[in-house]
């Protein structure tokens, strides 16, 4: 088998986030595999149609619950559109995990706030998961996620949950025009929100992702609320095909998205040139 | 070249364009110059090594390119034929650009070759070309030999294969095309390829396998056949290109040859001149329409 | 210095008729049907021509420009994935150019980051590399001026050079010996080393001085002038063809495609790809981060003579000088890089 060569994983469960999002929940044909797969938050990997291709998305679920593996997609490419097509039964392609992680153990004792818009919540799920499955090792969670619709909102049945807990503080909200009548979170763009939740940045970490604009507008609220770049994590994708640093593809300037990333502190990412 | 150098200078210095674009000496003979500067001029040249088409420059597919404004550029006749093509297809607008043709008694096979040009040197596809001057030009310069007498060798190697049975050109074609390596570099420098998303390129579905093996090979470049048939002007760069040193041209000329014989169409540098493909007469051959 | 020993030309002709006997494939530099000259499968040492560099290089008996990774079988939902068979037939390279032979062991540093890719490795292991030094090259090589040089060793099995009535062999590696040692009949005593300096002498002559061998400098220039207009100047003439990348020797970027064969089979290959066009970084979405000519140049020229020297402690080029003698319109590795050279030490900027 050679490392081109993936794992065959088996839908178990599709659940629509919303008109073009996708959730599959995956789980390894072979048991032994199945037994043995581990991986860290904020790893990546390559999933494929057999026919259609491969493509890179994070691990949208959590270390921290095994057996499966999660990934949510937008329908936009070939092998998109052809995962939409799939039925749970149906038998994908999986090579990983790759890349490196989100600093966990660093992270112990800390506070978080988890920042995200819209499918940019994927990869940030998975620490969410990760912390609250192992909640007494942190103290403060602060979650603040926006769509730009109610619509647009993924993960709907996570974000209720995490709603109730009382360890929690999430706060959800959609752009100005995307709320319906019955919307009971916020309404604005995400680096407003970020201000009004005010996080406290002492002790904390931040783990950020969405669209380019979002993260360009919240770095300046995070520092003016007092986080220093080393705390602020964020993780990025850009076209790859190998995964494992050998197809030349997913360079930024000397860094390799698949090698060196996909996390990254922002204060590594202010030293990248602009070609992501 | 002085004439030459002084209507870039002038053109650049008066504002009217805001880059020419013509031949230079680089470290391996001729090659494309883009000069921006009124002293610049001077880098300019002409001679029988400057075989490139330049009008591949004009193709929106450049858009690295489209900073520099307005431009010049230096053409041959065959050349002019390009633009011509790209006006006729709406793809550049005529007044967007100034032509400063060349006249041109041929050109040699390779722009690094010291030799003069003769009837062994010269490029094969300058046999039997019949224009001196671009007509299309705003301003023609320069002298010109008197050109080189037809036919041209791949013409006639192009009869030879005609003549072969179907299974033997069959074999030629695929002994040839198995070379290919996929790299489109032959589409790339085409001044007629000038599609924003190639069919070879897209994905959904994939109508051309992207992998080198003859399927894939065989798919592209009879694709890349027909969409050049009434387009292909003979300016030589896709064979020129190759890495596998594949001849392109005899498929191009082919072609050409088979649009002439049915739709009357050769490529001129008269851009009023409707495009074959997307003009229809009462009495185009149709009986391959089933 | 490496052990030597001596082949006579007419043995180096029965080597390789032993090869073709033993089934052991053999490939050298070669005439083509359009008069070029190619590596390629040859049966005889006499089609082997030494003084034309091949327009292609070796990689492709590494990382062939498409090949199959695996096959899959779908079965109603599920689907078998067939191996395909990672050990080939043994072979030996006949006649490689220095700079050829060195891009292989260049490479070796990629494919073998972390994850090893087998079916570059098991080629590897597969082929002994027996090179020519090289008799001199044009204006575009530069091999001395990236650490190497006509007579270099490196990624050679074998390196030959010409005395006399034969050749003076060094044997490199293990692998190279073990040839020797298999054909011994076939070598014998002769002249040394010393006889071939003045051929080594020429060659190397004729290479110098075309690149300023200042590679730290390059590498430091470039890490720190991304935004310099340098790479816009350059990239205008550039066509984004790729032919560069398809003819050198290190440029290695691939591309995974499926293919079906019939509704339900298919194969995963692993294509050659190229940095010279907007699809290779074009995201699914449209976006592309690299978005014109001007990044795509600078991309090359960055990836050879910085990330990979960051990366690996090795320049990612040879200096062939295959691009500058390929690109269409004339764009020189050699007027790059001694441009880079005078701008970082003050000499120039761009015109």
């Amino acid at each position: 088998m050679n490392v081109y060569q993936p794992f065959r994983v088996r839908i178990e469960e599709r659940i629509d986030e919303t008109a073009d999002t996708r959730t599959l929940r995956l789980k390894f044909l072979d048991p032994d595999i199945a037994e043995k797969f581990d991986f860290k938050a904020g790893q990546f990997g390559e999933y494929s149609v057999f026919g259609a291709g491969e493509c890179t998305f994070c691990i949208a679920s959590s270390p921290t619950r095994k057996g499966y593996i999660e990934c949510s997609f937008k329908t936009v490419g070939k092998v998109t559109s052809a995962m939409k097509d799939l039925e749970v039964g149906d038998v994908m392609g999986f090579r990983g995990p790759y890349g490196n992680a989100f600093p966990m153990e660093q992270m112990h004792g800390g506070n978080v706030v988890f920042i995200a818009g819209g499918i940019g919540l994927a990869p940030v799920r998975c620490v969410i998961w990760n912390v609250l499955d192992e909640r007494n090792k942190f103290k403060d969670v602060t979650i603040v996620y926006g769509a730009r619709s109610v619509a647009d909102l993924v993960y709907k049945r996570e974000l209720e949950d995490w709603g109730k807990r009382p360890d929690v503080k999430l706060w959800t909200t959609v752009d100005p025009g995307g709320e319906t009548p019955d919307w009971k979170g916020q309404v604005g763009f995400v680096p407003a929100i970020v201000e009004k939740a005010s996080p406290k940045a002492d002790n904390s970490w931040a783990v950020i992702c969405g669209p380019p604009v979002m993260i360009k507008y919240t770095l300046p609220v995070l520092k003016k609320l007092g986080f220093t770049e080393d705390r602020i994590l964020t993780t990025l994708e850009n076209r790859m095909k190998c995964g494992i640093g050998k197809c030349g593809r997913c360079n930024i300037g000397p860094v390799y998205v698949c090698k060196d990333g996909p996390v990254f502190t922002a204060a590594e990412m202010a030293k990248l040139p602009n070609e992501f | 070249m002085t004439e030459l150098r002084e209507l870039a200078r002038r053109l650049l210095s008066e504002g009217t364009v805001n880059a020419v674009l013509g031949w230079e000496e680089g470290p391996r003979g001729a090659r494309p110059a883009f000069v921006t500067t009124p002293d610049g001029a001077d880098r300019l040249i002409f001679d029988p090594r400057c075989v490139h088409d330049l009008a591949s420059y004009l193709s929106p597919r450049r858009p690295h390119l489209k900073k520099l404004g307005k431009v010049a550029v230096v053409l041959k006749p065959c050349d002019a034929r390009a633009v011509a093509g790209l006006i006729r297809e709406t793809q550049i607008p005529r007044e967007n650009v100034v032509l400063v043709g060349v006249r041109c008694g041929g050109v040699l096979a390779d722009p690094e070759s010291t030799a003069p040009l003769s009837e062994t040197t010269v490029a094969d596809r300058c046999r039997g070309c019949p224009d001196r001057e671009a007509k299309l030009a705003d301003h023609v310069v320069g002298t010109a030999g008197a050109g080189f007498p037809g036919p041209s060798r791949r013409a006639q190697k192009i009869e030879e294969l005609a003549a072969m049975p179907v299974d033997r050109r069959w074999d030629f074609w695929q002994a040839e095309l198995s070379k290919c390596v996929r790299c489109h570099a032959c589409r790339q420098v085409c001044p007629l390829c000038f599609c924003e998303r190639c069919m070879a390129d897209k994905s959904l579905p994939r109508w051309i396998e992207s992998s080198p093996h003859a399927r894939g090979n065989i798919a592209w470049h009879i694709t890349r056949a027909m969409h050049l048939a009434g387009r292909c002007v003979d300016c030589g760069e896709c064979e020129r290109v190759c890495p596998e040193g594949i001849p392109l041209g005899l498929i191009t000329r082919k072609i050409a040859q088979v649009v002439s014989d049915r739709y009357d169409f050769r490529p001129s540098d008269d851009p009023a001149v409707p495009a074959p493909v997307g003009t229809y007469r009462m009495d185009d051959p149709q009986e391959f329409i089933l | 210095m490496s052990t030597t020993t001596f082949i006579r030309t007419a043995d180096l002709k029965g080597l390789v008729a032993d090869f073709n006997a033993a089934g052991i494939g053999v490939a050298g530099p070669a005439r083509t049907s359009d008069g070029a000259v190619d590596y390629q499968s040859i049966t005889s040492f006499d089609a082997v021509v030494l003084d034309a560099q091949p327009r292609n290089s070796l990689k492709q008996f590494f990382l062939p420009p498409t090949e199959p990774l695996f096959k899959y079988a779908r079965q109603g939902q599920d689907v078998a994935i067939l191996e395909v068979p990672m050990s080939f037939p043994p072979r030996v390279l006949i006649g490689a150019r220095p700079c050829d032979a060195a891009a292989v062991e260049v490479l070796d540093r990629v494919m073998n980051w972390d994850y090893k890719d087998e079916p570059w490795f098991a080629r590897r292991d597969a082929t002994t590399i027996v090179t020519f030094a090289c008799p001199g090259g044009d204006r575009s090589c530069f091999c001395t001026a990236v650490g190497l040089a006509p007579d270099a060793t490196r990624g050679s099995d074998l390196l030959l050079a010409p005395a006399g009535d034969g050749y003076v062999v060094e044997i490199v590696t293990p692998k190279g010996q073990k040839l020797v040692d298999a054909y011994a009949k076939r070598f014998a005593t002769g002249a040394g080393v010393d006889a071939t300096k003045a051929y080594r002498d020429t060659a190397r002559a004729s290479v110098e001085g075309h690149v300023p061998a200042r590679p730290d400098v390059i590498r430091a220039w470039v890490e720190t002038h991304f935004e310099d207009p340098f790479w816009a100047e350059i990239s205008m003439r550039c066509h984004g063809c790729g032919g560069c990348a398809a003819s050198c020797p290190t440029c290695h970027c691939f591309d995974i495609v499926d293919e079906p064969e019939t509704l339900t089979e298919g194969v995963r290959r692993r294509n050659w790809d190229t940095c010279q066009t907007s699809l290779f970084t074009m995201h699914a979405s449209g976006h592309n981060p690299r978005h014109d000519q001007c990044g795509r140049c600078r991309q090359r020229v960055n990836h050879k003579f910085a990330i990979y020297p960051a990366r690996f402690n090795d320049i990612l080029c040879t200096g062939c000088g295959r691009c500058a003698r390929t690109c269409p319109a004339g764009q020189d590795v050699t007027e790059i890089l001694t441009r880079i050279v005078a701008m970082a030490t003050g000499q120039g900027g761009a015109a």
